[in-house]
């Protein structure tokens, strides 16, 4: 979707970059950050097909997964991928992942690189 | 600390229940009662583990109605409500009490009544516990995580579908022996995974997961009286002390743990209760684990400190697990087949380790059970509790 992100936050003491963010940086304690984008190219690290969903979704099943980023953050999301496999190369983009009556909700979704 | 014993242990079975959540609470709570026999001796305070009654019952304040349902009054009340680690932390807290001074009897009382509400809607409530902004929003549910858990836990460690068949086979066989189970029915190798009928059987949840891989969605209610140890002199009776606890949080959302398949939280508790208890894993004779899911069996008993990384589903194989094994896990027939009534279940653990260790398990009994362990695990293990039983005399 144009002009949606999803941003991390990112240490304004360390650096360390944490998604989701915290109160307190899990690193170093500080408690002030900074929003950084979080985007980019990754590894599939797992995935799954879940049949068991959550209200508000009316397909069959859900490919979720866990994905490694080049940037170093790990990111949960939707994997639109019809041969998925461990380790294989993705890039994230950003679509709608559920819908809560008139509401949409953006966040990662994750494609063949 | 002082010393803290359980003097009576009991439950209601577990499965779709036509009894409103108090009346399960209640049935729990006096065969507990009535199991410790505690006479005159007073009831201090009253803690009932629950996680989804605000939601899916619209009922709050458990720990007063309790209270009100089986006349204790003025006896101390309250409920806790830690996901599905609910039951064992209601259980600390009670232990809390006892070893602080401040209570001598305190009855805890796990219970949920999930079944009245649809499959979607259950799910839902318990997916509730997952990390909201980077988990929840994806469709994330507990069977999602334990399938990308599974998958990468299989890959690195050699672990296979018919490994988490035989955690299946294994304690489904435990529940037939346990009139409390909600599943009283054997499975085989061929009809839940070798067989071409195997896949309409045992049909995909959350892959590498299938049906057989998750416990049933439960009704029920366990309860057990704590009391110090002098009520615990005054009552006689066999001596089963609460030896440890340990407790540890993780992560909210399991991407930013280190090591995803690492089970931080289960190892941190369980050393904790072994400090605390001066035991070992290599003391205990009985374990009660957290299998949710099949593949939660095999990396909590790593976790927990019973075998090495990667060697857990070598030893299910050896049959080290089984009833007759050396270390017998989930002879209760665990949440897989016992049944996981999500409050009910950390306080259902202990409930069977009692029985164990009083040598009142009948036909599923443990010979000379002296030491006993629980993993109570909730979230996806960012919150774990362990628990380690002693008997004494």
């Amino acid at each position: 979707m144009m002009g949606q992100k999803v941003f991390g936050a990112k240490c304004t003491s360390c650096g360390t970059v944490s998604y989701p963010r915290h109160a307190v940086c899990p690193n170093c304690r500080a408690e002030s950050f900074e929003d950084v984008e979080i985007s980019g190219t990754g590894k599939v690290l797992t995935y799954t097909d879940v049949y068991a969903l959550a209200i508000d979704y009316e397909t069959r099943y859900l490919r979720l997964a866990i994905v490694e980023l080049e940037s170093g953050q790990r990111v949960t999301g939707q994997l639109l991928d019809d041969d998925p496999k461990l380790g294989k190369a993705v890039k994230t983009q950003i679509g709608v992942v559920r819908e809560q009556g008139e509401r949409q909700m953006y966040g990662f979704q994750f494609v063949p690189a | 600390m002082k010393p803290v014993y359980i003097a009576g242990a009991g439950m209601t079975k577990f499965g779709r229940s036509e009894w409103s959540l108090l009346q399960l609470a209640s049935v729990a709570s006096l065969a507990a009662l009535h199991h410790a026999d505690l006479g005159e001796i007073p009831v201090d305070g009253v803690v009932v583990a629950n996680m989804g009654a605000a939601r899916i019952n619209r009922q709050t304040a458990l720990g007063s109605a309790l209270v009100d349902q089986l006349a204790l009054y003025p006896a101390a009340a309250e409920a806790v409500e830690n996901g599905p680690a609910s039951g064992a932390s209601a259980f600390k807290v009670g232990v809390q009490a006892i070893a602080s001074g401040m209570a001598d009897v305190v009855l805890v009382t796990g219970v949920e009544r999930m079944r009245v509400v649809n499959g979607l809607e259950g799910t839902d409530f318990v997916a509730s516990l997952s990390q909201p902004e980077v988990e929840y929003i994806y469709g994330v549910t507990l069977p999602s995580l334990a399938g990308m858990f599974a998958r990468l836990f299989m890959d690195r460690f050699g672990v296979e579908r018919k490994h988490l068949a035989m955690i299946a086979i294994k304690n489904h066989e435990n529940a037939t022996k346990n009139p409390y189970a909600h599943i009283q029915q054997t499975v085989t190798m061929e009809g839940i995974l070798t067989a071409p009928e195997a896949v309409v059987n045992n049909p995909p949840i959350a892959e590498p997961l299938h049906m057989f891989d998750c416990c049933p969605v439960s009704d029920g209610a366990a309860s057990i009286v704590l009391v110090s140890e002098e009520v615990a002199g005054k009552l006689g009776g066999p001596m089963v002390r609460v030896a440890g606890i340990g407790q540890a949080t993780d992560t909210h959302a399991v991407h930013e743990r280190e090591d995803p398949t690492d089970l931080k939280a289960v190892r941190i508790a369980s050393e904790k209760a072994f400090a605390m208890a001066g035991a070992q894993p290599a003391d205990v004779d009985v374990a009660e684990l957290h299998d949710a899911f099949t593949i939660l069996e095999i990396a909590e008993s790593e976790a927990a400190g019973f075998f090495a990384k990667g060697e857990g589903h070598k030893a299910l194989e050896r049959g080290e697990t089984k009833l007759d094994g050396t270390l017998p896990i989930n002879p209760s027939g665990g949440l897989k087949a016992k049944g996981h009534p999500v409050g009910a279940t950390g306080v259902a653990q202990l409930v069977e380790l009692t029985w164990q260790l009083r040598g009142e398990a009948k036909e599923r009994q443990i010979k000379d059970a002296k030491i006993g362990y629980a993993c109570n695990f909730g979230g996806f293990g960012n919150n774990v509790v362990a628990t380690v039983l002693r008997r004494e005399a």
